[in-house]
Order: C-alpha cells, then sequence, then structure tokens
C-alpha cells in the first residue's frame, strides 16, 4: 500500500499535473477525517452544554439539519451540486477552501 | 466549573471577514494557540461559526499560557540528587 509501489494516480497514469476530475482515494480519506473532526466539534459542545443543562439553538439547527459524516452518502461526501456542471455534480475539491469549510447538503430535489 | 479548551489548528488565512473576527474575539490570532472559555451558549455559538478550523475538548482546569508552555516541554534528561550550592547552605561553617 506504501512505498515506491503504492498505485496512486500520478504513478499508474504518469503526467499529472492539472486538478483532476475526482479526488484520489487519499484526498477522500482525508476529507472523510475532516468532515468526522468537525463532528467530534459539535459532539462535544452539545454535550457540554447538555451537562450544564443549556441549549444553543446553533447547535440544534446543525444537528437537525446536518447529516454526520457516517449518515452521508459517498456522493455528498466527496461531490457537489453544479448546475453548470454534466450530471449537476462536480468534485468538492472544486469548492474554493474545500478542506476549511463544511458542504453537507445539497439544494431541494438534487 | 468547566471550560472548553480551543486550539486553532487550521488558519484564517483567505476565510470570510466574519469568521476571522470570531476567531480575534475569541483570543486565537495563530494556530496551535489554545484559549479557555466558560461552557455558555454565546460561546458554544461562537465555536459553531469556527467548527472546522478547530480542536475542541472540555476541562475542570483552566491553563495559564505559562502552564501549557511547560506541559510541552520534553523532559530534561536527568536528575538533580543533591545541588553543590544547597549542600553549602545546609551546612555553611564547612
Amino acid at each position: 500500500m506504501f512505498g515506491a509501489f503504492r498505485p496512486t494516480n500520478a504513478l499508474m497514469g504518469g503526467l499529472l499535473w492539472k486538478i483532476p476530475w475526482r479526488l484520489s482515494r487519499f484526498q477522500k480519506y482525508r476529507q472523510r477525517q475532516r468532515l468526522r473532526r468537525v463532528d467530534r466539534v459539535v459532539e462535544t459542545i452539545s454535550n457540554a452544554l447538555a451537562q450544564q443543562g443549556m441549549v444553543s439553538k446553533a447547535v440544534e439547527t446543525w444537528k437537525a439539519e446536518m447529516p454526520t459524516e457516517a449518515e452521508m452518502l459517498p456522493r455528498d461526501k466527496y461531490t457537489i451540486f453544479d448546475k453548470k456542471h454534466k450530471g449537476y455534480r462536480k468534485g468538492i475539491h472544486k469548492l474554493p477552501k474545500w478542506t476549511r469549510v463544511s458542504q453537507r447538503i445539497n439544494p431541494i430535489g438534487f | 466549573m468547566s471550560f472548553f479548551k480551543v486550539t486553532l489548528i487550521r488558519s484564517s488565512i483567505g476565510m470570510p471577514q466574519k469568521k476571522v473576527g470570531v476567531l480575534k474575539a475569541l483570543g486565537l490570532r495563530k494556530r496551535m494557540r489554545t484559549v479557555f472559555h466558560k461552557i455558555t451558549p454565546a460561546t458554544a455559538g461562537q465555536l459553531m461559526k469556527v467548527k472546522e478550523l478547530i480542536a475542541l475538548s472540555t476541562t475542570d482546569k483552566k491553563l495559564t499560557r505559562r502552564e501549557i508552555h511547560e506541559k510541552r516541554q520534553p523532559p530534561c534528561g536527568f536528575v538533580v540528587e543533591k545541588s553543590r550550592f544547597l549542600r553549602s547552605e545546609e551546612s555553611p561553617s564547612s
């Protein structure tokens, strides 16, 4: 899996300097880790408030609207809706600052 | 009394001005800076704004910057069993 002979896009497909249309499996792995980290932060806030007997609107709204990493479909983890793209989906790595923003749900009907 | 222990692990460079402002209000100016905040709905709201950029846990004790720094120090690798200077204090006549 690791080392000089691992099957990455650059090694299997030759030259790779443009931004590929899909994520590599290593990017996908890191994306899942990031999603889980955000889930953990929200969980920590929610638990801490619950212990003090308090609620926060921001936390409740997030928990009601957003799926956790485990609940999300692969389609939603690695791609986003785009009205200008064929099939209305494009890779999430086309989203500006995609490693530091939360993008989990689709527009209604998509 | 318990606190949120917040560490900034992703930089705010290029983030919207509102998020940068929230980080500033939380006292997170640089990456890897750790701050402690009371557990209130107000702080929770602030943390929710920057949840992608931080690592979060809860603690009972609020540490100062110096205490955090000292915790990070590696062990010096030796133990002083008896100091020359301490010995002279014990028996000043010798």
